[in-house]
């Protein structure tokens, strides 16, 4: 099953979760947190007994006992989880968007990408003195020249004021971490 | 998990900071293309070139855009030709130096280093009919670089060889007096040559090496002065101490030689030739910010050749040296910081406005790779005193086991104070006062060796 959750962030959250997972002899097999502005918001690959349902488990998280209830969402997958995390794409490649905040931005440049069958393996965006800057792990195997998406982010950048920038997701890698493997 | 401060620093490195790799360079052994006569020579070593360097420059390009980070030069080496030319003559020197021009052109990489010798101890016969080639081979060709090797930490230094080197220097700037003595600039001499340096005009391919191996030499003057100020900015200077800059400097080179180790194997794979090593050397170009002299001051002093200039550096050069050995799998090649005068802006500076002086930019070379480099001089200045002047820099390398060089540019008809420009990443500086000029001819006259350093007798 796919489990999402959203909650005011506390201490004792990830307990309270796993810990009602573990209650219905759960399994968990990954999961994913991220906090924003005092949220937080987690996705969880657990394995149930079949006599388990959707319903039990919204129930046994309901029952939570902290001040603000959890909102949760609890999807069942008929076909088995690919569970080992597949490698990196060798095309994937990290674009840095940067500019003068306005609304539409995020929008506007993952419509860019979804125009061109580009698919967003990752995002994180920060504001900071009013300039949006948005930073996009891309996968771009299905695009045959890259040259032609530089061409076409070139044109994107001088259309919207933003500066962009892409980049192989090595030089990242070798720059950021110990190991070059 | 995107870390954006990470990844933002390592953006603004390569977009805003000049970061770049200098230069890869492939290095061939020609030992094999000995024919029966010139022609036969010339023509195997035009045929090997083109044949393992055929597709050097299309597949740096193609990893440079992958990539996205510039490979600023795609150059070769050879051995030594004094050792693939045996037996030739001064003629036929200058017809092997025409050939590899022409290789050189035909793979399109933008210099080709080798045409050198290895003298430090005695000359052939050969040796001398290639130094007496020098000035024509250079002369005549473009895209061929000469270096030659007077003397070592075990061999002491070759005196002979001194003295006729002096006169090669001045012959090769009258020779090339249109372009203001440019073909000096194209020739080198070292104590201590290391086979496997990527960087020009010294780059050889030497007789330890294999068939054929992929050297790289990265950059990034620029880089290390924006992340000091970055440092200085967020901190401020009061709350920053020397070793928070060492460390500064340690952690930006870490990432930037990472940068040069991840193209320089990726050209390696993809050409199936074997990767050599990373020079981890700071060198500077003319461009604006990308400077090593830009260091000196931001280290804190406002003129470069100023007391302290000599220990900045010292501590500049052992930092950005821990910082690219943990970086890299191999490093060799010269790794230090360059301080070549007409190409470092900042340094050309200093010696228009009378800070920098020849005696403290020979000072500053005892803490740094390479040597007295890029130093235009007064084109009156005799052959001896030239000759006396790398005599003193080779003897800084011999003593202290270290590499040191000096390309030095007697100008014809220009002198101190006198603006001299090459263009490009040769640059341009005014021509450095020298004195005590004509005093050292007989030191020069004596010949012979200078014997080998009581330290070289290890067995």
């Amino acid at each position: 099953m796919i489990i999402s959750v959203m909650s005011k962030d506390r201490p004792g959250i990830i307990a309270d979760v796993t810990g009602a997972i573990f209650e219905l002899e759960g399994d968990l097999a990954d999961l994913n947190q991220s906090v924003l502005c005092g949220y937080l918001t987690m996705i969880l690959i657990a394995t149930f007994n079949s006599s388990i349902t959707p319903e039990d488990v919204i129930a046994k998280l309901s029952h939570t006992t902290s001040e603000e209830k959890f909102d949760v969402l609890v999807k069942k997958v008929d076909t088995p989880i690919e569970i080992l995390k597949a490698r990196m794409p060798e095309k994937t490649y990290i674009l840095t968007a940067q500019g003068k905040n306005k609304s539409g931005l995020v929008h506007g440049i993952s419509s860019f990408c979804y125009e061109r069958g580009i698919n967003i393996l990752d995002l994180a965006t920060t504001l900071a003195d009013d300039q949006y800057t948005m930073i996009l792990q891309l996968d771009l195997s299905h695009i045959a020249a890259i040259k032609d998406v530089r061409d076409d982010l070139a044109g994107y950048a001088d259309k919207t004021g933003l500066r962009i920038v892409l980049q192989h997701n090595d030089i990242f890698r070798v720059t950021h971490e110990i190991s070059m493997k | 998990m995107l870390r954006s401060d990470q990844i933002l620093a390592t953006v603004e490195m390569i977009q805003k900071e000049n970061l770049d790799v200098r230069t890869v360079t492939m290095g061939i052994n020609l030992l094999d293309c000995r024919g029966g006569n010139i022609k036969e020579t010339c023509a195997r070593i035009e045929k090997k070139i083109t044949h393992l360097a055929g597709e050097f420059v299309p597949t740096c390009d193609l990893v440079s855009r992958r990539l996205g980070i510039p490979i600023v030069n795609k150059r070769i080496s050879i051995t030594p030709i004094a050792f693939v030319g045996a037996g030739f003559e001064r003629g036929d020197f200058v017809e092997l130096a025409k050939a590899l021009d022409r290789a050189a052109g035909l793979v399109g990489v933008d210099i080709l280093g080798g045409f050198s010798a290895q003298v430090e101890k005695g000359m052939t016969t050969t040796d001398r009919e290639y130094i007496a080639s020098i000035p024509e081979a250079l002369a005549v060709t473009s895209k061929v670089c000469a270096s030659i090797n007077i003397g070592s930490s075990q061999k002491g230094i070759n005196m002979d060889a001194l003295d006729m080197v002096g006169r090669t220097v001045k012959e090769l700037a009258e020779r090339t007096k249109a372009q203001n003595g440019f073909g000096a600039a194209k020739f080198v001499v070292f104590c201590n040559q290391p086979g496997d340096n990527p960087f020009m005009a010294g780059a050889i391919h030497g007789l330890e090496e294999a068939d054929a191996v992929l050297n790289v030499g990265v950059s990034g003057p620029g880089v290390i002065a924006r992340a000091l100020e970055r440092l200085i900015s967020t901190n401020g200077a009061e709350n920053l101490r020397l070793d928070d800059l060492a460390e500064e400097i340690k952690q930006t080179t870490f990432r930037v030689t990472r940068c040069g180790e991840l193209v320089g194997r990726q050209v390696s794979k993809a050409l199936g030739i074997e990767f050599g090593v990373v020079d981890l050397s700071l060198a500077p170009t003319p461009t604006v910010g990308d400077s090593v002299g830009e260091i000196l001051h931001i280290l804190g002093v406002d003129a470069i050749g100023a007391p302290g200039s000599t220990a900045i550096l010292a501590m500049l050069n052992d930092a950005v040296k821990k910082g690219g050995l943990f970086a890299s799998k191999t490093v060799g090649g010269l790794s230090g910081a360059f301080i070549p005068v007409m190409e470092d802006a900042l340094l050309a500076e200093a010696v228009g406005r009378g800070e920098l002086c020849l005696e403290k930019l020979e000072a500053m070379t005892c803490v740094c790779s390479v040597g007295l480099d890029m130093v235009a001089i007064p084109g009156s200045v005799d052959a001896e005193t030239i000759s006396a002047i790398i005599a003193d820099e080779m003897a800084i390398g011999m003593i202290n086991n270290k590499t040191t060089a000096a390309r030095l540019i007697p100008v014809p008809g220009k002198e101190a104070g006198d603006i001299v420009s090459f263009g490009g990443l040769f640059g341009a500086s005014p021509i450095m006062p020298i004195r005590n000029v004509g005093k050292s001819s007989r030191f020069i006259a004596w010949g012979g060796r200078m014997p080998a350093p009581i330290h070289s007798f290890k067995n």
